[in-house]
């Protein structure tokens, strides 16, 4: 009898709890999960380089690239494909 | 998601929307590129302007989330409509959701800032008067 109502002591008191916790454990990370990774400034980018709205689908091969406009003594001229003067700016966090 | 892809397909969607949406209102090129740099990052991204079909018209968005770098590289054309101020606004835009770890956010209000930025032409011959 005692250790009947011992069981079912347990029952309630601990299990009901875990399982209650693994409930809200399961959707607080939830999205996380399905979502993979995600960015957290600080740490190492895992992803391979994504270019939207590029010239191709992957990324240029750097010995390939054009060479960079206004360099000293060498004007851009146009028609070459090359951007002459560019602006913009620059920003870090 | 596949393991290791940066976006989630509907993040990708939201980014690819927002480019299109900044075509649409500036007439400019925008392209967005995510990734690390081998070398200085400024450079790099106008080596991937140049890389564009039409690079005097194109706003680049290049973004080193190792590096936690951002440039905006303009054409020569389009630096006219898209002023230094105006990129460095949607940048400090941009740069504050990139800390908080909201890459596709960032991108997404950054890209729309900047098209609704050089969507506002030069107001020309402002100070003629009025012919009667």
């Amino acid at each position: 009898m005692i250790s009947l109502l011992s069981g079912h002591a347990v029952l309630v008191f601990v299990g009901i709890p875990v399982l209650v916790v693994a409930v809200v454990a399961l959707l607080v990370f939830a999205s996380s999960i399905a979502n993979g990774p995600r960015y957290r400034p600080g740490l190492s980018w895992w992803a391979p380089p994504v270019w939207i709205n590029g010239p191709a689908a992957t990324k240029p091969d750097p010995a390939n690239l054009p060479e960079l406009p206004g360099a000293p003594g060498i004007p851009a001229t146009a028609g070459t494909g090359v951007a002459r003067t560019t602006g913009g700016a620059s920003a870090s966090w | 998601m596949p393991a290791g892809d940066a976006f989630t397909p509907d993040q990708l969607y939201d980014i690819e929307r927002a480019v299109r949406q900044a075509e649409e209102v500036s007439g400019l090129r925008f392209s967005v590129y995510v990734g690390g740099a081998d070398e200085e990052t400024r450079p790099f991204a106008q080596e991937l302007l140049n890389e564009l079909a039409d690079p005097d018209h194109s706003v680049l968005v290049y973004v080193d989330p190792a590096g936690r770098r951002l440039e905006i590289v303009t054409g020569s054309q389009a630096k006219r409509r898209l002023s230094d101020t105006s990129a460095g606004l949607a940048a400090l835009t941009m740069q504050t959701s990139f800390a908080t770890g909201d890459l596709t956010g960032g991108l997404v209000t950054g890209v729309q800032q900047l098209g609704e930025h050089a969507h506002q032409a030069p107001l020309l011959h402002a100070s003629e008067p009025h012919q009667q």
